[in-house]
């Protein structure tokens, strides 16, 4: 598995580059991730949505479902696609530090 | 290979951006004689096995060629499609839902010309690249997945086991001596993508051994509870293990009620279940999806586990071309595979089929599997 270093920090990564331990998230990586899920700058929206994945994932073990992550944060799905391009799964879980989807995707 | 540009600019992704155009209308592509007789046909005929005429009211006809497909095709293979397609049909050419393709012309002497030219093409190894066929009642093309050639999840081949059972089965694609059309397919795990569940006969690749827990990656590749919920037995639970003294979450498995169906591998990369000796298919039959006479029906495991036997899976090619021909032999005209056992009954399939009946294949699972069971006197010996 690779391994990336940016700014002194380093991360296990897969080869779709999502972290490998969710213990070795931190503000650094989301950073790192932003320019190639297409963000140039992270707002508080996108904030507001990272955190929330974060809580949910610390809390039930899973990802929260899309429904649940609009009705929460209270944006809509195409405003998650305006914030993160790659969408819920791809975009904001890789640069929560969450596990990558599985199943039929 | 240096790097060409097709225009895109990674540090602005979403400019020039094109989205939800969807399809191309499949009007655009409509040979002229079918975009001017389309909703207006009047009746239809099979002139020789692969070959039909459609007759419009107006009496405008399209005469349509058959052939064959391995559906995993080169580009190269494409090419010579399309230079088929140009020299006989104006550059028009059509895919089937069981991935044959289809060449239109409107007038039989051209049909004479096509399927010459057809029957010339042959690969080097000197498999026909366009057999002409796959109607009415015979064996069409098989519906089938990925297999060892993209996906991660199967317990057989696709590509390999479909080119063994065309091979055996080939003089049914090109004839009608069967009482109706047999659909097989085939699905190289249980998530039976495709057509297996409703197929005359299906080839669906199972486990036979439960799957083995990375207990070092489970938690962090895995949401767990996706895992647990996957199980349809509920023989995954949570648990945790001490690995190098550390106490860490894992999964734990009960290897009793486990059956081996592979989703929670599907959910949980960290729950590797494919297995070279364990791994084969089954033979399910009887299944079809057309309302005709009966109404759809689901195809069942008449045979519980045939290994994989690369590449030519002889004992699959053998008992699926056995089962077709003793129902060539005992069908009446019109009925399906599903049809003939049912008005003969399952004791009489398995005996004149030789097939063996192993408890493997009484149904286990859930309320649901008491009404498979025969409840009644009516049985011959």
């Amino acid at each position: 598995m690779a391994e990336i270093t940016y700014e002194g920090k380093t991360f296990e990564v897969d080869e779709d580059g999502f972290l490998l331990k969710f213990e070795e998230w931190c503000p650094e990586w989301v950073d790192y991730v932003k320019e190639s899920e297409g963000i140039s700058e992270i707002s508080e929206d996108h904030q507001k949505i990272l955190d929330f994945l974060q809580d949910y994932y610390r809390k039930n073990g899973i990802a929260p479902m899309v429904r649940i992550l609009s009705k929460n944060t209270g944006f809509k799905l195409k405003q998650v696609y305006e914030l993160f391009p790659s969408g819920p799964g791809k975009g904001a879980c890789k640069m929560a530090g969450l596990p990558k989807p599985t199943g039929c995707v | 290979m240096a790097f060409i540009s097709s225009g895109y600019n990674p540090a602005k992704p979403m400019e020039g951006r094109i989205t939800d155009i969807g399809p191309r209308e499949f009007t655009e592509f409509l040979p002229p004689v079918i975009k001017a007789n389309k909703g207006k046909w009047a009746y239809h005929e099979i002139l020789e096995p692969g070959v039909l005429v459609h007759v419009g009211e107006s009496g405008d006809k399209v005469f349509t060629v058959r052939v064959g497909a391995a559906r995993l095709m080169s580009v190269t293979h494409i090419r010579e499609i399309c230079e088929i397609a140009d020299k006989h049909c104006d550059g028009y050419l059509r895919f089937t839902t069981r991935n044959n393709v289809e060449f239109m012309t409107d007038s039989e002497d051209k049909v004479a010309a096509l399927k010459a030219d057809l029957a010339a093409r042959k690969f080097d190894g000197g498999s026909s690249k366009f057999p002409v066929g796959g109607t009415g009642a015979g064996v069409s093309n098989i519906v089938h997945t990925q297999g060892w050639v993209h996906c991660h999840t199967p317990a057989t081949d696709a590509s390999g086991p479909v080119k063994a059972v065309m091979d055996t089965v080939f003089s049914d694609f090109q004839n009608h001596r069967l009482p109706a059309p047999v659909r097989i397919s085939l699905a190289c795990c249980l998530n039976m993508c495709g057509a297996v569940h409703c197929s005359d006969i299906g080839i669906v690749g199972i486990h036979r051994k439960p799957p083995m827990i990375d207990h070092e990656w489970t938690d962090q590749l895995c949401e767990i509870p996706l895992a647990v919920a996957s199980c349809p037995t509920a023989a995954v639970r949570p648990s945790k293990v001490e690995l190098e003294g550390k106490k860490i979450n894992t999964i734990a498995i009960k290897n009793e009620r486990c059956m081996y169906c592979g989703n929670c591998y599907t959910m949980c990369p960290a729950l590797p279940i494919s297995d070279g000796e364990g791994d084969g298919v089954v033979i399910m039959v009887g299944g079809k999806v057309s309302n005709r006479i009966s109404q759809p029906k689901f195809s069942k495991v008449v045979v519980a586990y045939i290994p994989n036997e690369t590449p030519r899976w002889p004992t699959l090619t053998e008992k699926i071309k056995h089962i077709i021909d003793i129902y060539a032999d005992h069908a009446m005209k019109y009925e399906r595979l599903g049809d003939w056992i049912e008005r003969i009954g399952w004791e009489k399939f398995f005996e004149l089929t030789g097939l063996e009946f192993t408890q493997h294949l009484i149904d286990d699972f859930r309320d649901h599997a008491y009404y498979t069971w025969r409840q009644t006197t009516q049985f011959k010996f």
